[in-house]
Order: C-alpha cells, then sequence, then structure tokens
C-alpha cells in the first residue's frame, strides 16, 4: 500500500513537471511570436502608401514593377493575402529582418522593370509580419 | 572602380520619426536615392532614386565580410524590384555583374572593401549633418556605419 502510495505519488509528480515545461515552453513560444500569425499580414497605411509610391501603375519610380492599372487598394490587399497564403517564403537577404514571399498568379498583375508582363508578386514583411512592401516581377 | 550616391531630392526626411524608425523602416523607407558604380568599361549604376542607401551601404558590407572569409558569391537584391547585383570572389579579386545591366567590373578584393567603408562613412556623415535626430536611434547607432571595417 505504501509502495503504491509513493508510485503514485511519483506521476502525479512526474505530470506535474511535464505540465510546468509544456506551460514554460508555449509561454516562451507566445512571448517572441509575432502578433500576426503566419499567414496573416498586418497591412498598415504606411506600407500602402509606400507601394502607390513606388509600384502603382501612375508611379514615376524608375526601375521597380508596376501593378496593373486597375489596382486598388482592396485588390492590393488581396492580393497580398493570396501571395502569404500560397507563395513560397524565404528570409530576407543581405541581413535585412523578416521575410520574403512569392507567388505565381498565373495572369499578369503587373508590369516588370523592363516593361514585360509580370505574373509574380513579391511580398516583404516584418519580423512583426507587418507589411513592408510588395511589388510584381 | 567609382562607388558612390547621391540622395534624392525626393526623400523627404520627415516622412518618417527619424529618431525613433525601426531596422526595417530604417533599411526600406529612409534616405533613399541613386548608386553609381562604375568603371572605364562598365556602369551598373542604379539611377532609380528610390535606393535605400543605408541599407545599400549595410548590404555591401555584409557581402564584403562574407567574402572576406570564402571565395564564392554572394547576390544583393534591391528592395523594390527582382534585380540584383551578384559578387564572385575569385582569388583576390571581386567580378560584380548586374542583372538590370551588361557588362561587369572587376576590382581587387582589398579595393572593393575599401569602396564599400568609405560608402557607408561618406553616408553616415551626411545623414547625420542632415538629419541630427538619427543620433538619438538607437536601432540606426547600431548600424555602426562608420564604425566597422569590412
Amino acid at each position: 500500500m505504501s509502495n503504491q502510495r509513493v508510485l503514485t505519488s511519483t506521476a502525479a509528480s512526474a505530470w506535474m513537471a511535464v505540465g510546468i515545461i509544456l506551460f514554460g515552453a508555449w509561454y516562451a513560444w507566445a512571448q517572441e511570436a509575432p502578433p500576426g500569425s503566419p499567414g496573416q499580414v498586418i497591412v498598415t497605411q504606411r506600407a500602402i502608401r509606400h507601394i502607390e509610391e513606388r509600384h502603382w501603375p501612375d508611379s514615376p519610380a524608375q526601375g521597380a514593377g508596376k501593378f496593373g492599372s486597375g489596382i486598388t487598394e482592396d485588390s492590393l490587399r488581396q492580393l497580398v493575402k493570396e501571395a502569404v497564403a500560397h507563395g513560397r517564403v524565404r528570409h530576407n537577404t543581405n541581413g535585412r529582418p523578416g521575410q520574403i514571399y512569392e507567388f505565381d498568379f498565373g495572369h499578369p498583375i503587373g508590369i516588370t522593370i523592363d516593361g514585360r508582363p509580370a505574373y509574380r508578386l513579391r511580398v516583404v514583411v516584418n519580423k512583426w509580419n507587418q507589411l513592408v512592401t510588395a511589388f510584381p516581377f | 572602380m567609382h562607388l558612390d550616391y547621391r540622395l534624392s531630392e525626393d526623400w523627404d526626411e520627415n516622412s518618417i520619426n527619424l529618431a525613433a524608425a525601426d531596422e526595417t523602416e530604417l533599411r526600406y523607407y529612409a534616405a533613399t536615392g541613386d548608386v553609381i558604380l562604375r568603371n572605364d568599361q562598365s556602369d551598373l549604376s542604379a539611377r532609380w532614386g528610390w535606393i535605400p542607401l543605408i541599407d545599400f551601404a549595410l548590404a555591401w558590407r555584409e557581402i564584403a565580410e562574407a567574402l572576406a572569409v570564402t571565395e564564392g558569391s554572394e547576390t544583393f537584391e534591391f528592395t523594390e524590384s527582382d534585380a540584383t547585383l551578384r559578387f564572385e570572389r575569385r582569388g583576390e579579386e571581386i567580378i560584380i555583374r548586374g542583372s538590370y545591366a551588361s557588362g561587369e567590373i572587376t576590382v581587387p578584393f582589398a579595393e572593393f572593401g575599401e569602396r564599400a567603408q568609405d560608402f557607408a562613412r561618406r553616408l553616415d556623415s551626411e545623414l547625420l549633418a542632415k538629419c541630427p535626430e538619427l543620433r538619438r536611434n538607437l536601432a540606426y547607432q547600431d548600424f555602426k556605419l562608420s564604425g566597422l571595417s569590412p
């Protein structure tokens, strides 16, 4: 009886330890996780303004891909959402923080820097999953 | 090799809070302009006006550091297009090619590092003179544009 009590007590302690470890791991993950979960990009007005300045059909910026005529803020949000949901993801390069998503839509969404139809969208997000820029290529 | 920059007159230093801008904002939205990169035979300059020059300086320094320890190649991706600059180290030389222009530039590795360092130092000096609030920005100070050799 005494042995059984010891065994029960040991098992309870073990489960408690596992629980503490799991809670600790979850807590650490929750502290480090960005506010937007993977696949959910936060689109700020700052980013929209930046994209309009560089990549809108009437933007005078040279050497930057342009969205097709008819693009709107809503359709941009949809393109970004689709690229992030279905695109290939990689770490940003050259020491820049954040991630890059790239997705081929299978139809032109704009023009490349040399004037050809652009089928792909590159979406750059920072380490908090906030949109930084997005452009056709 | 001639490596230089020109801050764009269109860059509005009041468009972001330079004292509080984070790393990404500084690397994507601040201090935009042109990059001049050429030698007597080839011109790989990117005169697009929107190139974030702080980011360019940091990336070149990182590339110089990477190629200092091993032969091979590194790629610089421009922030607002799929254009790239490719750097290939062969022995004591670096060969630079651009996806957006023909030709190549070959430069001794030591000179490449010096040019990258000089670019960063001059940019740092001009930006701090033009935008003293950057001195209060910890993210900017962490870049140590003038402080590290490649």
